[in-house]
């Protein structure tokens, strides 16, 4: 296994999406002239375009390299020459998920530090005297977890890619569920609310329930608010989000591999 | 035989008609209305789902347009005071509150909204609820209570609502002239108890020691004027009416010693029987 995710590292590398996506990390030159336009929250800007950015980069390497890896492999007959080896699908897939989930964490220790010397050179331009110093930790948790939230899509798109015979439905599939999932914690509370007893069908109000419950949800692990306003997060809050990112992506591969194993490859 | 090098005549072509229409297209833009440069902006419920986990981000794109919009306005003729015309409040106000409800934290959007909902639009109130939204979760910014608290005494004339804001605003910061403020609008608001609790509290507290004797000496005005009230409340209880004024209570020798404004004021009673005092609670200035 350990070969594959060394394969998916380098084969990555060598990619073009990667590379021209990587290009859009010199957004950051731009974020403290853009930051010193605010009035009174300068530092505060700068972190957010900074997370910002990192969290686009992060969408599009997972949503791409996620669902066109085994996509590609299979459509250049990579599959079946690595199948012949005395590798399982199960493994191959896993191995697969590993080296791309790897590789976002490089992504995302790269940008991290990109973005942290750009914050700090935009918070020294204005410091507003009602505003709350950075708290450097809570920023290290939102690249964290946003990174987490990406490996997350990534399994998504695993599980598209294990079912699909083209590329379209893993791409916009997993754009799709990416979506949802961002506002499936807000639907659910608005079902839940009072307002919502005569303008939400009980059907409607069932079936909203059944797809929070189904769909991953991605609002806990954005913890932009939290780095960029200084706003202490709840460490077990952040514990139970991440056991949920454990048990959930650990679904979605079995699914992926349960499928995979059972896929027939002409 | 045709030959099949590529031309670089098209691309020129196209480069000079580039340069012809961007000169019209240009002064198109900048003569657009007003509504249309500050744009429609979609419901929020459609805005907040397509930001996905972009919210603050968005936010702060919609108070930049508004920023870059207003900035838009000034004129660039330094000699010039008159803004060339007259911003669109309405959607300004609509943009800051949409950002707000993305991103509840963003400072810029109450700060430049209570700017120009105050000065600009004369509307206090929605400028009040605004940054009333942005206390709740700002909860360590003693901006908000400042700002609300100034738009409550200098605009609605609300000195138990400035006094409340001010006091907050205070505790916040820490800074003596918010204590101040809301200890004097306590008191102008009727509530001298309260004031005179508030300011001992922060006179104990204060390590200054010539902001400790600046607190003291606002305390030994407020003791006066509560002395003046329990005195004209005792008139009242037995005359059944107003006092005609301070030097009427002495008189009656309800009042003694007779109050000493330590501002070097004269205390009096407003036709409502409230006590006021000539110094309005401040030392003289000398004009040079």
């Amino acid at each position: 296994m350990f070969n594959i995710i060394q394969v998916t590292m380098k084969g990555i590398f060598r990619d073009r999406i990667f590379q021209s996506i990587m290009a859009l990390g010199g957004l950051f030159l731009f974020v403290p002239s853009v930051a010193s336009l605010s009035m009174r929250q300068v530092s505060e800007l700068s972190v957010t375009l900074c997370l910002s950015i990192i969290s686009f980069i992060l969408l599009l390497l997972s949503v791409f390299l996620g669902a066109t890896s085994l996509w590609k492999d299979i459509d250049r007959r990579y599959t079946f020459s690595v199948l012949s080896l005395p590798v399982s699908r199960s493994y191959y897939l896993l191995g697969r998920f590993l080296g791309l989930s790897l590789f976002l964490i490089f992504t995302s220790i790269l940008l991290g530090g990109m973005a942290c010397v750009v914050i700090k050179i935009s918070s020294t331009l204005y410091q507003s005297p009602a505003g709350q110093p950075l708290v450097w930790w809570y920023i290290v948790a939102a690249i964290i977890f946003s990174t987490l939230q990406y490996i997350l899509i990534i399994a998504v798109a695993f599980l598209f890619s294990s079912v699909s015979t083209s590329f379209f439905l893993p791409v916009f599939g997993t754009i799709c569920v990416y979506f949802a999932s961002s506002v499936t914690q807000q639907v659910y509370e608005f079902v839940k609310s009072p307002a919502a007893v005569k303008m939400v069908a009980p059907v409607a109000k069932f079936g909203a329930i059944v797809v929070y419950y189904i769909m991953p949800n991605l609002s806990g692990f954005d913890l932009k608010v939290n780095a960029i306003y200084s706003v202490s997060p709840d460490i077990k809050g952040l514990l139970i989000t991440l056991l949920y990112f454990f048990v959930y992506t650990s679904i979605l591969l079995g699914g992926a591999a349960f499928l995979f194993g059972r896929r027939e490859m002409k | 035989m045709m030959s099949t090098k590529p031309s670089i005549a098209p691309i020129l072509v196209g480069v000079i008609c580039y340069a012809l229409i961007l000169g019209p297209f240009v002064s198109y833009m900048s003569k657009k209305p007003i509504e249309e440069k500050l744009g429609y902006v979609p419901s929020l419920k459609v805005i907040r789902a397509m930001s996905a986990d972009q919210k603050e981000l968005t936010a702060a794109s919609l108070v930049m347009k508004v920023l870059m919009y207003f900035g838009g306005l000034v004129p660039k003729e330094p000699r010039t005071t008159m803004k060339t015309e007259s911003p669109d409040l309405l959607g300004m106000s609509r943009l800051l509150h949409g950002a707000v409800q993305l991103d509840p934290y963003n400072v810029d959007a109450y700060y430049f909204a209570q700017s120009f909902l105050t000065w600009d639009a004369k509307q206090f109130k929605i400028a009040n609820e605004l940054l009333d939204y942005g206390m709740k979760y700002r909860t360590w910014d003693w901006y908000l209570p400042f700002f609300a608290g100034f738009n409550s005494a200098y605009f609605l004339k609300d000195y138990p609502k400035a006094a409340t804001y001010y006091k907050r605003a205070g505790e916040l910061s820490g800074q003596d002239l918010h204590k101040s403020l809301a200890s004097r609008y306590m008191q102008e608001s009727g509530r001298t108890d309260l004031a005179i609790a508030y300011l001992t509290v922060i006179e104990k507290g204060e390590r200054n020691q010539s902001i400790k004797k600046d607190y003291q000496i606002r305390l030994a005005a407020f003791y006066e004027v509560k002395r003046i009230e329990i005195a004209r409340d005792r008139f009242m209880a037995e005359h059944g009416g107003l006092p005609i004024s301070v030097e009427q209570l002495v008189q009656l020798g309800l009042l003694a010693p007779a109050p000493a404004d330590p501002y070097g004021g004269r205390f009096y009673l407003e036709p409502s029987g409230k006590v006021a005092t000539t110094s309005k609670f401040a030392f003289a200035t000398k004009n040079k």
